[in-house]
């Protein structure tokens, strides 16, 4: 059949044509020096941020902070004489084009540093590629892995849950209460915080009762919430991060269950209390000061910096900086900070050092001090307990 | 000239441009473009198994990225837990998905149409939940990380050259036995069920077991894909394996068009490269880049009502009549 013949043979040139383009694609790859003349060659830093996808919304502030801020350190003269560029890239909140745009960074850009990402999936995903470039990252997730399989050349910012499980079972106990119940959502965050609830409870006096899960994207966990009520708990203890927390809040209103909706720093998010209304009330959660600034000790360095950055933040964007603002900010300046210290040439190797030594590193998500094995490098003291009251955050103890 | 016969022109083409996809390691030492080409690869060795499918048999499934997770988590689990050799971990993944294709196929084929969607759909969901439950093999929604390359002996297929021909010598090999089956007395049954169930029946035709046969293969296919897919990126986590990625197969699928393997490669690797095109057209701005990304998906949808309004037969029919044009000259 000539028809088929015919067919594969055009197939085929076409092939040969794309080949031919993806290979003149590289020819043309040694010729970015022409944008200006600049005086001194910037630092180069990749921030792999959800931009797309289902954490475009964290994303969004992320992206924010970082052009705010890196237009802040160059105006202040950048880092040892030099301006720094951040060069942002999407992934889509996918593993994929998290390694394929890491790889992009690394080669075609020469990032010294990599910031991100946003998801813990696309964090564990780029860990190939960083372990391969030998460069430091700095995720700015909150998933509990990251830093508890640990890598050298990988840092966070974020809580994570099993610094913030701990704290929220401690506020627990001091309000008396002896049996809880907890109810997750069956996605990274919530999975990740009930089995770390699951696996400390043992070392206090609380008594888990009932164990409930929902999928992202449910609508009413009426059925759960029923159980949980037979069950006897005086608490329940709710792992979270999408906006299925709302719904979580008004079913329990409906059912009158009567007992405290504890949430996480998942919840510390405006979308919360307008999506739950009144049923958001008295709804308690542990976050970093960031919420409140009141939370920092007057006069603390950590609400100097704050304070500014809140302000600036609202100024330039119109509204409040959230907690993923704030995850961005801690991982920028943690670098950049490492920078300042080391001389103007340094090796990735010696940036990862110095990442490693920072001692009292006052960011917004609270205090870092890193060491060879922990890369997280925060503290119950950049904890505190928060209450809904009258549709806003306040102080709780 | 029958069908089984290829002219020489076919092959001297052929041959030049395998020729040229083998050499593009050799040409540029840039990984994120072998990177990108390397992902191209992997999704050709799934449409391959969908063209079969879809293309040449009619069928349409919403669940081959189950399958493809199903390969790529067996692998990942046996190398990097159970310390099995790579290759036995992908004849494993190949193994483990042929038998889920045939224990789906068996109940499934007997509903046409509609109904079979419907099922392979509830199949991807089912094994969305394992693939985020089974937390002792997947390690949950937080992925699977810390898996080997792939290597033979003592020989690891670490660098992204190696990982490119690995691909891409396993997509080639899909190819060709694709490309012969389909010029087989399967291929031509497949044809003929696409054409009219019943019309086959009447010639013959075992319908049941062409059908089972069929899709057991791109299973298989989506398996092995997964396997490779492991160990080429390291780490797996379950928003790989999403209805989404069904949903982008079967566009690819509808947009390569039927009775063809060439047009869904194609379309396999046009889909793949747009998020990327800055690695395949040179002097792509930032701000370009960033906008198509913003807008791939929309890009997706867009092609595929244009290339189902404007050029129907999709990329394969717009090939047919190209070649009549060339004829013509010829």
């Amino acid at each position: 059949m000539t028809t088929t013949r015919w067919h594969f043979a055009s197939v085929v040139t076409l092939v040969a044509a794309m080949a031919v383009v993806s290979l003149s694609a590289c020819g043309a790859e040694d010729g970015p020096g022409d944008d200006g003349a600049a005086p001194a060659e910037p630092y180069r830093i990749g921030a792999v941020l959800s931009l797309s996808g289902t954490y475009a919304g964290l994303g969004e502030p992320e992206k924010n902070t970082i052009e705010m801020e890196v237009e802040r350190i160059n105006e202040a003269g950048g880092v040892n004489g030099r301006p720094i560029e951040v060069i942002i890239v999407d992934d889509a909140t996918d593993a994929e084009t998290a390694v394929a745009v890491t790889t992009r960074l690394i080669e075609q850009d020469e990032v010294i540093a990599l910031i991100g990402a946003t998801g813990t999936g696309a964090t564990m995903a780029m860990r190939q590629e960083v372990d391969r470039a030998g460069i430091p990252q700095v995720s700015i997730a909150g998933g509990t892995v990251i830093t508890a399989d640990f890598h050298p050349l990988v840092f966070q910012t974020a809580w994570s849950n099993s610094l913030v499980v701990p704290f929220t079972l401690r506020y627990l106990e001091g309000k008396g209460v002896s049996k809880v119940a907890i109810i997750a959502d069956s996605g990274g965050f919530g999975a990740d915080g009930a089995a770390v609830i699951k696996d400390v409870i043992g070392t206090t006096s609380l008594e888990l009762v009932a164990e409930e899960a929902f999928n992202p994207g449910d609508a009413d966990m009426t059925g759960q919430l029923t159980k949980i009520k037979s069950s006897g708990a005086e608490a329940v203890l709710m792992w979270n991060a999408g906006r299925e927390a709302a719904t979580v809040a008004k079913n329990m209103a409906a059912l009158d269950i009567g007992i405290p909706l504890i949430g996480s720093h998942g919840n510390a998010r405006v979308e919360f209390i307008d999506g739950a209304g009144d049923a958001a009330e008295d709804f308690v959660f542990a976050a970093g000061k960031v919420l409140v600034p009141e939370a920092y000790a007057p006069g603390s360095d950590e609400q100097v910096v704050a304070t500014d950055f809140i302000e600036r933040y609202t100024e330039r964007y119109g509204v409040a900086p959230d907690t993923f603002a704030g995850h961005a900010y801690d991982g920028l300046y943690l670098v950049v900070e490492a920078m300042k210290r080391l001389p103007e040439e340094f090796t990735a190797e010696e940036l990862r050092d110095e990442i490693e030594s920072t001692n009292g590193f006052v960011g917004i998500g609270g205090v870092f001090t890193f060491s060879p094995t922990d890369h997280n490098g925060l503290s119950d003291d950049d904890l505190v307990m928060y209450r809904v009251s009258g549709g806003v955050w306040t102080l709780e103890k | 000239m029958g069908e089984r016969t290829i002219d020489i022109r076919t092959v001297a083409v052929l041959a030049l441009v395998g020729a040229l996809v083998f050499a593009v390691p050799l040409l540029t030492a840039d990984r994120y473009l072998l990177k990108v080409l390397t992902f191209v690869g992997i999704n050709v060795i799934i449409i391959t198994g969908m063209a079969l499918l879809f293309g040449y048999a009619g069928q349409v499934s919403l669940g081959h990225a189950a399958f493809y997770g199903i390969g790529a988590y067996t692998s990942a689990y046996v190398v990097t837990s159970l310390g099995w050799p790579w290759l036995g971990g992908v004849a494993l993944a190949v193994a483990v998905t042929s038998v889920g294709g045939l224990l789906l196929a068996l109940p499934s084929l007997r509903l046409k149409g509609h109904y079979l969607a419907m099922a392979t759909l509830g199949f991807g969901e089912i094994m969305r939940v394992v693939f985020v439950e089974a937390r002792g093999i997947t390690g949950g929604p937080d992925g699977f990380s810390g898996i080997p390359f792939a290597s033979v002996g003592g020989l690891a297929i670490d660098s992204a050259g190696a990982n490119y021909w690995l691909i891409w010598g396993v997509a080639a090999a899909m190819l060709a036995l694709a490309a012969n089956l389909v010029r087989s007395r399967a291929g031509r049954a497949m044809r003929a069920l696409h054409g009219s169930e019943l019309g086959a029946l009447a010639c013959g035709i075992d319908l049941t077991g062409l059908k089972v046969r069929v899709f057991v293969i791109s299973a298989a296919l989506a398996g092995l894909a997964g396997a490779l897919y492991a160990h080429v990126v390291g780490f797996i986590s379950p928003s790989t394996f999403s209805l989404h990625a069904s949903v982008v197969l079967v566009a690819m699928a509808v947009l390569g068009g039927t009775r063809s393997l060439a047009g869904p490669v194609l379309a396999a690797a046009l889909l793949t490269l747009i998020p990327f095109a800055d690695a395949v057209i040179p002097g792509l701005s930032r701000s370009a880049l960033e906008t198509i990304q913003e807008w791939q998906e929309d890009i997706y949808g867009l092609t595929i009502i244009a290339v189902l309004l404007f050029v129907p037969g999709g990329v394969a029919g717009a090939l047919r009549r190209l070649s009549r044009v060339g004829r013509r000259w010829g």
